[in-house]
This record gives C-alpha cells, structure tokens and sequence, in this order.
C-alpha cells in the first residue's frame, strides 16, 4: 500500500498539477509536495481560511459542508477536496484541463480517505 | 531588493500594464496601482487609479487604490516640506504641510504645525481654519459635545480675524444647522456669498423650513451626544448613479441564467446591491452571503498566494452547485442542481459580468 506521501507525488505528476498538500481543517500540514514557487506554511494557512469560511458561512445559510470548491484564477487553478476530517488541495496552472485531471484528483482523494482510515484504526 | 527580484517585477509591470491596455478591467488596475505602490511610485499608482475610473467610475477599489495612492504621495512629501519650513518658514509652506496632515488625520503633526504657523504669523487665520476642519471631523466621527464646543469656538476664532472667509462660515453655518441651532444657521448663511452651488442652494432651502430648536450651543451638542445622532442631515443633491442605468438589460440577462435547467438561485451583486431571480425571498437570503464570502475568501486566497484574481469558481456539496464568476467588485452566481450544465452556466455569468462592466462604463 502507498503512503500519503507517495499518493500526493504521484498526484503531482499529473499534467498541469504544481502541488498538493493534504491539511487539517486549522491548517497543520499533513503532508505535502508542492513546487519551490510556493511554501507550505502558506499555501496551508490560506487554504485553511478559504475552507473554514467556505464551510462556516454554508453552515450559517443551514446547508451542508462542501464535496469538493475549484476556483480559477489568473495565474492558476485550485482543487479543494474534503475527506472529512481533512482536505486535499491541489495546485494547477492556468492551462491544466481540469476535466482530465478530475479522475486522478478523485483517485488520489479515494486512497488518501483510506489511508488516513487506517491510520485512525 | 535583489537585480533578480527587481527584474521579476519590472516584467510583471510590463504584463500588467499591456493587460490593463488590451483588456481594461477594475482588477488589472489595482493589480497595475499595487505594484506601482511596492515600488514607491505613488503618482504612478494614482495615474493608473485615475485612468481606471474613467473606465469604471464606480468601482470602489479603484477609489480606494486612488486614496492610498494619495495618502502615500502626501506622506511622502512631509519630510521635504518640514526640511524647506525648518530653512525658511512661510504661510503657505504652513497651510501646505497642515493640509497634509489632515489629510493623513495626523492630529499631532497638525497641532504642532498650526501651534508654530500662529505663533509666526498671529494673524492668520489659516491655523484656525485647518484645527477647526479637524475638529468637525472629529465632532461628525464622535458626535462628542466637546469636541462640537471646540469645533464652534475654532470656527468662530477663525470669522473673529478673517469675516470674509466664506469656507469657515459656510462650515460655521452646516454645523449649526446639523445641530439645530436653525436660526442662527440661516444668519450665517444670509452672510455668505451668492453661489451657483446647488449644494448651497439646497442647504439654504433646508435651513429656512427645518425648526429651531433654539442657539444653546452646549445643550444643543448635549442633546445630540445623548441621542446619538444628528436632528438635521445635510441635503443631498441627488446625481444620477450609473447602477441605475441600464438594469433592464441585466435583469432580463439573469432571469435567462435563472430560467436555466436546473437552476435554482440566481443573483448578480455589485457593492452593496443585489439583483435577485428565481427561488430567492429578497436581498437578505442567505444565498448571498454565501456567495459575498466565498467571492472574498476565494480573492484573498488568489491574491495572497500570488496566482492572481479570482476569477470563477464552482463549490460543489449535496445542495448541488454553487457557480460564481468575479470580475473585480462584480459578483454574478447561481445555485443548480446536478441537473444544470456547469460549464455553460459559467459561461453565461461571465458573460453577464464582463458585460454589465462595460456597459457601466459607457453609461457612466
């Protein structure tokens, strides 16, 4: 079985990927594998906030917590999986096909609920 | 700053500057305005803030890029002014840097300016006006009856040495309106030069059918402490905005978004004001909030990561989809369910948002 650590470089293999990193939902970084352009302490504290808002103000509107956020920016685009207990963000450029990437980003979410599963157990 | 970093931004500037030629938008301006900023080229950012609202007149972050751009030029020129003051004081180096420090709201620099341009020249009554300017600031912040003492005593310092300034008495005059002090408004205001201002005129006509309410200044200021606000509000001259323009065309553009399969929410937001179609109560539903918070969330997120602005995004849950599309202060979103075509869905609200821009820019 592969670790966290060997699912997320292999997520960041995809085409157009620039980094992933697994977090808890206050921001501690799980594990990571980003490109040098970007920190991990960052990237995870900015996630952290988009997430926790995300979550907060669809908890005050009485809706459920989120499945999965994509935002596009100028410069890039931004996968935000939730596995319950934690988050997958994954980093692409503005170019990445997202639709070609959705597959592996669901895969690596699948192995990486498992594992933190397993971990729990 | 290393030769690297420095190249690094010079080539950014470069990029921003053809984008905000080829595909003008609020965003690229700010984004141009900050970088100008960082490189301490405050009369630059304040070009491009410029050039930005005659595109987008209404766009609030260019206006606040503009206010930091010349609050950062006018911090800026306090040190040479205080340098050329130190080796040759004259009035009007006095008034320039006092102007400064209002601006700034620098309290202390302007006590200490205008303590030093009265003991030079004692007969000016700039110092006052400046301290009574920032006196009103702080009387219309706080409502303190204090504050609105010193504010009347300043004023009437300021009339006692020059009568004929016309921007003291005409403040004179506004406060004792705002107050109530009625009577003794309308007196000010008979002494004030005829204007073609329309603000005067509405002022004058406010002023001559409002109720005294008597010229005990302390207890009037009393009054208002206690109550918290003002009897009287300036009257506004109503100018036309350029969001009331031109609705019919968006309203029609959102209700086709609305009609969509699938679609069951669908809003178009600018600053405080909302359009809202399909099953949305009114502006207070909570859809918008979510949607206000998740467009600043995903902005700040774009900005401070460096990846640039936000420009869509699709939060997906077992509430379906919730579409957003930003375009610098515009906000256009919808709520779907799984049944509604994402991608055209988006599509279409961007589409809506690059055209109300445009259009209210043109228009405006």
């Amino acid at each position: 079985m592969s670790s966290i650590q060997e699912t997320l470089a292999e997520l960041r293999q995809a085409s157009g990927v620039k980094g992933c990193v697994m977090l808890t939902p206050d921001g501690l970084v799980i594990a990571q594998d980003l490109d040098a352009r970007f920190r991990d302490d960052v990237v995870a504290g900015l996630a952290s906030y988009l997430v926790m808002s995300t979550e907060r103000v669809l908890k005050e509107a009485f809706m459920s917590s989120f499945d999965q956020m994509t935002i596009h920016t100028a410069h890039g685009k931004a996968v935000f999986a939730n596995m319950e207990s934690s988050f997958l963000v994954v980093l692409l450029d503005q170019f990445a096909d997202l639709d070609s990437c959705r597959g592996e980003i669901q895969g690596s979410v699948q192995i990486l609920r498992r594992l933190s599963r397993v971990g729990r157990d | 700053m290393n030769l690297i970093k420095k190249l690094r931004i010079w080539k950014e500037l470069r990029r921003l500057e053809q984008r905000a030629r080829e595909q003008p938008c609020p965003s690229t301006f700010v984004d141009l305005g900050q970088v100008y900023l960082n490189l301490a080229m405050a009369d630059k950012a304040m070009q491009t803030a410029d050039d930005g609202l005659s595109l987008f007149p209404e766009s609030a972050e260019l206006q606040k890029l503009r206010d930091f751009a010349r609050r950062s030029r006018a911090r800026a020129r306090v040190g040479p002014l205080r340098s050329r003051l130190e080796n040759s004081p004259t009035a009007s180096l006095f008034r320039e840097l006092s102007a400064i420090y209002l601006e700034l709201g620098d309290q202390a620099g302007l006590h200490a300016t205008c303590q030093e341009w009265t003991v030079r020249y004692p007969d000016d009554s700039g110092p006052w006006l400046m301290l009574g300017q920032a006196r009103l600031g702080n009387y219309y912040r706080d409502l303190s009856a204090v504050e609105g003492l010193e504010a009347i005593s300043v004023l009437e310092r300021v009339l006692e040495l020059d009568s004929d300034d016309q921007k003291a008495r005409r403040l004179f005059a506004e406060l004792l309106f705002r107050i109530g002090a009625t009577q003794q408004a309308r007196t000010q205001l008979d002494m004030l030069a005829d204007e073609e201002d329309p603000e005067l005129g509405a002022l004058r006509q406010q002023a001559s059918v409002a109720p005294d309410r008597g010229d005990d200044f302390d207890e009037l200021l009393r009054r208002v402490e206690h109550d918290g606000s003002l009897p009287n509000a300036l009257p506004k001259v109503v100018r036309a905005s350029s969001l009331d323009v031109g609705l019919g065309p968006l309203r029609e553009a959102l209700a086709q978004i609305a009609e969509q399969r699938g679609v069951r929410k669908a809003t178009y937001i600018k600053g405080t004001r909302a359009l809202v179609k399909g099953d949305i109560r009114d502006g207070k539903d909570a859809f918008l909030r979510v949607v206000r918070v998740i467009a600043k969330s995903s902005q700040r997120f774009g900005r401070r990561l460096d990846v640039g602005n936000f420009t869509k995004g699709v939060v997906h849950g077992s509430f379906g989809n919730i579409c957003i599309c930003c375009y610098g202060e515009v906000v256009a979103a919808v709520q779907c369910d799984s049944t509604a075509q994402v991608d055209r869905v988006l599509a279409d609200l961007q589409e809506l948002v690059a055209g109300s821009l445009y259009s209210f820019g043109g228009n405006s």
